[in-house]
């Protein structure tokens, strides 16, 4: 039997894939032939240990580091090798782990250059829409972004994402630094939601039995290679499952929603 | 003490030339990164291009617009052509200095068979006497103040207000942010080196004007009376460079009615090596300009 298991239900036809991959940092690769897809209105969740190399394939997936090898198709185009700007004009959102606002800017400004591509009398209008998203910012909109909370500061960072009404969006461990609560809801409501608005999420989560709830599809890297893939109920009845993240440092058990994971 | 109310009404035209210098240095290095050690020299190149502009019978106003023209379009270029490979490539923090610094001799180098040693001056009439309280100042001067006065307000108006400049605060904070965006930071940057080459270009001509005579060794002075504000205020921070300019000015002006005119710039630069002792980071490390207001 191989590592991918049988589908249960048929996936969505994908917004993005990513076709055998390999990247990584000055020509050192961190991650190999990776393959992975994402379709509308799925939540598509890539976990696993620390080092395993998520954050790379989501930042080879946005066009911030250049592939070694391998292809990157969104939607019906071949987008390998565009620069980030280029995938934000063709709908693709990303939300990185850190880094994730303009720390000296207020709120309305970040949603402003969220919004950048859009003609400027269309900006006001849609701030109004992702503030009827997260009702926590719009009553902050004149504040400095780096004077939110933790939390606060993840809304935005999603809120400036959603100003362009992305078709895709990728968010880099959305719920590190949240408190467990926080963690929970973001996951439960806010990404869900965003699925059941038609749009493609990939999202990378440390807690994994947290991830593994929202998500509709499951990919395990570790080491940077998926060693296992598939719906998460049956990636839970899966003998080795534990094993994998075991044998690789990370404590499954210990990751319940309750353990506030470090960043 | 009339001297010393003299000092101050030529530290207000003092100090509005060095806030012209240093905030439009200190927006090349808050929003490129660059720290371009050359902006001395494109400085006093723009002052010969309005000399010789003058020297062909053109007012020196005009002058003026021409050294602004020739300082935007020239440190465009420089980004383009010289500083902007080197970054591509990796070159480091400090590569990037020693790479602007050899630009800065080959620039004044290349300028000396050109201009010669000798000090010039433009020939524009200095316009009549203002007097207001034990304050004696020029009809140029007084231009001076108003063209920074409006400058200033401009960058302000700028930075906060527009789309372009709210795109290069946002390139300042955070250059990857950015580009997931979709904002495009090669454009915002080439527009960055155009304003601050205008600003630049501009600074040398008025601070030209503002002296009796120059040369070109006087580069190197306007750079570093530029640095010392830039610095003071906070590196990158454009109201921190205005604040520094006002300090830098009122007291090298002060400083020259105490003591002596020629130690001016090593007032200016014993400020700057206390600001660095005593805070390293300025004035307005956490806000100014490139931040938004508290």
């Amino acid at each position: 039997m191989s590592d991918s298991l049988t589908h249960v239900e048929a996936r969505p036809a994908p917004s993005l894939q990513a076709h055998g991959i390999t990247s990584g940092y000055g020509g050192v690769p961190v991650i190999r032939d990776v393959s992975i897809s994402v379709g509308p209105r799925e939540v598509v969740a890539v976990i696993g240990p620390n080092g395993a190399g998520k954050s790379t394939l989501l930042k080879s997936l946005v066009g911030i580091l250049r592939l070694n090898s391998g292809r990157i198709v969104l939607g019906e185009d071949d987008v390998t090798g565009k620069p980030p700007e280029e995938l934000a004009r063709r709908g693709v959102g990303y939300v990185p782990q850190v880094n994730d606002i303009f720390e000296p800017l207020t709120v309305l400004e970040n949603l402003e250059m969220g919004g950048y591509l859009l003609k400027p009398a269309q900006v006001k209008a849609r701030v109004t829409e992702v503030g009827a998203v997260f009702p926590q910012l719009p009553p902050m909109l004149k504040r400095r972004a780096d004077k939110l909370s933790g939390g606060e500061r993840k809304m935005l960072a999603i809120a400036r994402v959603l100003m362009l009404d992305p078709k895709v969006l990728i968010l880099d461990e959305p719920t590190a630094n949240l408190s467990p609560k926080l963690a929970d809801s973001l996951l439960k409501e806010h990404v869900r939601r965003l699925a059941a608005l038609g749009k493609a999420v990939l999202i990378v989560e440390q807690r994994a039995r947290a991830a593994l709830q929202v998500a509709d599809w499951t990919s395990v890297l570790v080491s940077g290679s998926v060693r296992l893939e598939g719906p998460p109920t049956e990636l839970l009845q899966r003998e080795d499952f534990e094993e994998l993240f075991l044998g690789a440092g990370t404590d499954l058990a210990a990751s319940k929603d309750t353990n506030m994971e470090e960043a | 003490m009339e001297l010393y109310v003299a000092a101050l009404g030529f530290g207000l035209v003092s100090m509005s030339v060095i806030a012209i210098a240093a905030v439009g240095f200190t927006m090349q290095f808050g929003i490129t990164n660059m720290i371009n050690l050359a902006y001395g020299e494109v400085m006093i190149s723009s002052a010969y291009v309005a000399y010789y502009l003058n020297k062909a019978g053109i007012s020196i106003w005009i002058g003026m617009v021409g050294g602004a023209l020739f300082g935007a379009v020239f440190s465009f270029l420089l980004n383009r052509i010289v500083y902007a490979p080197f970054l591509r490539k990796g070159t480091s923090h400090i590569g990037m200095v020693i790479v602007s610094l050899a630009v800065s001799l080959m620039m004044a180098n290349v300028l000396l068979p050109i201009v010669g040693y000798y000090s010039v001056s433009y020939q524009d009439t200095t316009g009549g006497l203002l007097r207001a309280g034990g304050i004696v100042l020029t009809t140029n001067q007084i231009v001076i103040i108003g063209l920074a006065v409006v400058l200033m307000l401009g960058i302000h108006g700028l930075l906060r207000y527009t789309r372009l400049g709210k795109a290069m605060r946002a390139t300042a904070a955070n250059p990857t942010l950015a580009r997931n965006c979709g904002i495009p930071t090669q454009r915002v940057v080439d527009a960055v080196w155009l304003i601050t080459g205008a600003l630049c270009g501009l600074a040398g001509v008025i601070a030209a004007m503002n002296s009796d005579s120059f040369a070109i060794a006087n580069g190197a002075g306007f750079l570093i009376t530029a640095l010392a504000a830039a610095v003071l205020g906070g590196a990158g921070q454009s109201y921190g460079a205005m604040i520094g300019a006002v300090i830098i000015g009122i007291v090298t002006e002060l400083s020259a009615a105490a003591w002596a005119p020629e130690y001016k710039e090593v007032v200016a630069f014993g400020i700057l090596v206390a600001v660095m002792v005593l805070r390293p980071q300025g004035l307005l490390a956490k806000r100014g300009a490139l931040a938004a207001a508290g």
